[in-house]
């Protein structure tokens, strides 16, 4: 049995093609992936992201609680903070990763992937010691939209008390959006400028019409999505990360503070001072065949690492995708072949991000 | 509408006979379940394709489908547009939108498919499932 959203009745009135996405119903796409995809590079549009986990982590002890549980540096954050990082375990494979936002002094909303989410929570009981409170609000009917675009601020502006001029990348807040409580935190993962609201259902309900009603904004679905983050290089829990694969080799080091003691610490402290045998790519194709995930990633006819991700990007019109490959073969302009069921498809390793004019780190979102 | 004079299979391939030549696409049904198309596989010109063999590959942001030759026959063209603007299959599918063109070995197999009024029906069927 699927779970529906706050906004799944929105979803099928707005004709979204819903599929089973982590135990949940949610919109593939809408109007179409291309467009959807390019209406967030040029305009705007939200997601419904209420399938990903929101834990209220609280308490005098949260900071030095999830010090030492997670890779962010929960101690260093200043109240309004956001930062990304890693769940780990013991050999540094990756359970999870997350964004952790400093609410309060002694509170903290950790926001996590759906499918692992479950799991986290278990893990966090298991393992935060001490006085400290976890809420799990996505069980509590709350949910959260991403709002993504160039025009995103906008937008947002005409709704929300939070001055978002002075919003930088990566900062929260609590503020009133439509004249509803919430959160709203200046991330996302699609590369451009955009927010992440979050709210109880009922509220997020009207916040969501409210964004509708703006000729600016469109929904979009996972498969945007999912084109949008692999532009940007992004990686995603369960294709780029897993607990086969560590932080340092998806080319994710500089998340991890050195000196630190958190759970998968010792691995991960002594991965970095030894080149692991493979690390992730991004490439590039030479045409719009897609590669996918399991694929075969060849050099001089033998096999030298697999495909993580695939997908046709519409802002560069030609199939990209990620994958590990052995280490000396992934410096960018290396050429590769990856073997799909349907022949070879030759790419060339890339910087990352592939697209290159992301709005995400502006400095004038207005 | 469904301009009449197309031949349907039930995975939604359609030909157009004219004289000794069958052009050949997907329905517009099939492109709307595909959602935007991205990338087309097209057979080779020359090729001999028995009825029912998969002839091409279609891939779409979301989905991937084989496409099954509704005639048997050789490889006569192909639309070279598609490599660069696949998305003309979605705008167009039963006009600029056309995949390839074949000779047909036997002209008796259109016996097997379904008119356009059938193929509406066919449809219809379908979405009461």
């Amino acid at each position: 049995m699927s779970s529906k959203t706050p906004l799944y009745d929105r979803h099928v009135s707005l004709g979204g093609r819903v599929v089973d996405f982590a135990g949940w119903e949610l919109p593939v796409q809408y109007e179409g992936v291309l467009a959807e995809h390019r209406h967030c590079r040029g305009s705007a549009v939200v997601f419904d992201t209420s399938h990903m986990g929101q834990f209220l982590i609280s308490g005098p002890e949260a900071a030095g609680q999830l010090n030492r549980i997670g890779t962010q540096n929960a101690g260093t954050m200043p109240p309004g903070a956001c930062r990304y990082g890693f769940l780990l375990n013991e050999d540094g494979g990756v359970i999870d990763d997350t964004i952790l936002m400093r609410l309060g002094v002694d509170e903290f909303l950790l926001v996590v992937n759906a499918g692992p989410s479950a799991g986290d929570l278990l893990w966090l009981g298991e393992h935060l010691g001490g006085a400290v409170e976890i809420t799990d609000r996505s069980s509590d009917g709350w949910g959260k939209i991403d709002l993504q675009g160039p025009l995103s601020a906008r937008v947002l502006q005409a709704m929300v008390n939070i001055d978002l001029r002075t919003m930088g990348y990566y900062k929260v807040a609590r503020g009133e959006c439509c004249g509803r409580q919430c959160i709203v935190s200046r991330t996302g993962y699609t590369g451009e400028l955009g927010y992440e609201i979050m709210a109880p259902g009922a509220d997020l309900r009207v916040i969501f019409d409210e964004l509708l009603a703006r000729d600016e904004v469109k929904p979009a679905g996972l498969g945007a999505r999912d084109s949008l983050r692999l532009e940007m290089g992004y990686p995603l829990c369960g294709h780029e990360l897993s607990a086969d694969h560590n932080p340092v080799e998806a080319g994710l080091g500089a998340f991890l503070e050195p000196c630190r003691d958190f759970i998968g610490s010792p691995a991960v402290d002594a991965l970095k001072d030894i080149p692991g045998p493979r690390k992730l790519i991004a490439f590039r194709a030479e045409s719009r065949r897609r590669a996918n995930p399991g694929d075969d990633i060849l050099w001089d006819g033998q096999i030298v690492g697999a495909v993580t991700s695939g997908a046709f990007s519409p802002s560069l019109e030609i199939s990209i995708g990620m994958g590990y490959v052995r280490s000396p073969l992934s410096e960018p302009g290396r050429r590769l072949v990856v073997n799909t069921a349907r022949g070879e498809l030759p790419v060339t390793v890339s910087r990352k991000p592939l697209y290159r004019d992301g709005t995400c780190r502006t400095r004038h979102p207005l | 509408m469904i301009p009449e004079e197309l031949l349907f299979t039930d995975q939604h391939e359609w030909a157009r006979v004219e004289g000794n030549i069958a052009t050949v696409g997907i329905s517009d049904y099939a492109q709307n379940a595909l959602g935007d198309i991205t990338f087309v596989e097209l057979p080779a010109v020359g090729e001999n394709l028995d009825k029912g063999d998969e002839a091409c590959a279609i891939e779409s942001a979301k989905a991937a489908a084989s496409i099954y030759a509704p005639l048997g026959g050789k490889v006569l063209e192909v639309n070279s547009d598609l490599e660069d603007d696949p998305g003309l299959i979605n705008s167009e599918p039963y006009a600029r939108g056309w995949i390839y063109k074949i000779e047909p070995s036997d002209p008796a197999q259109t016996g097997s498919l379904m008119g356009a009024g059938k193929y509406e029906e066919f449809l219809a069927a379908q979405e009461d499932h």
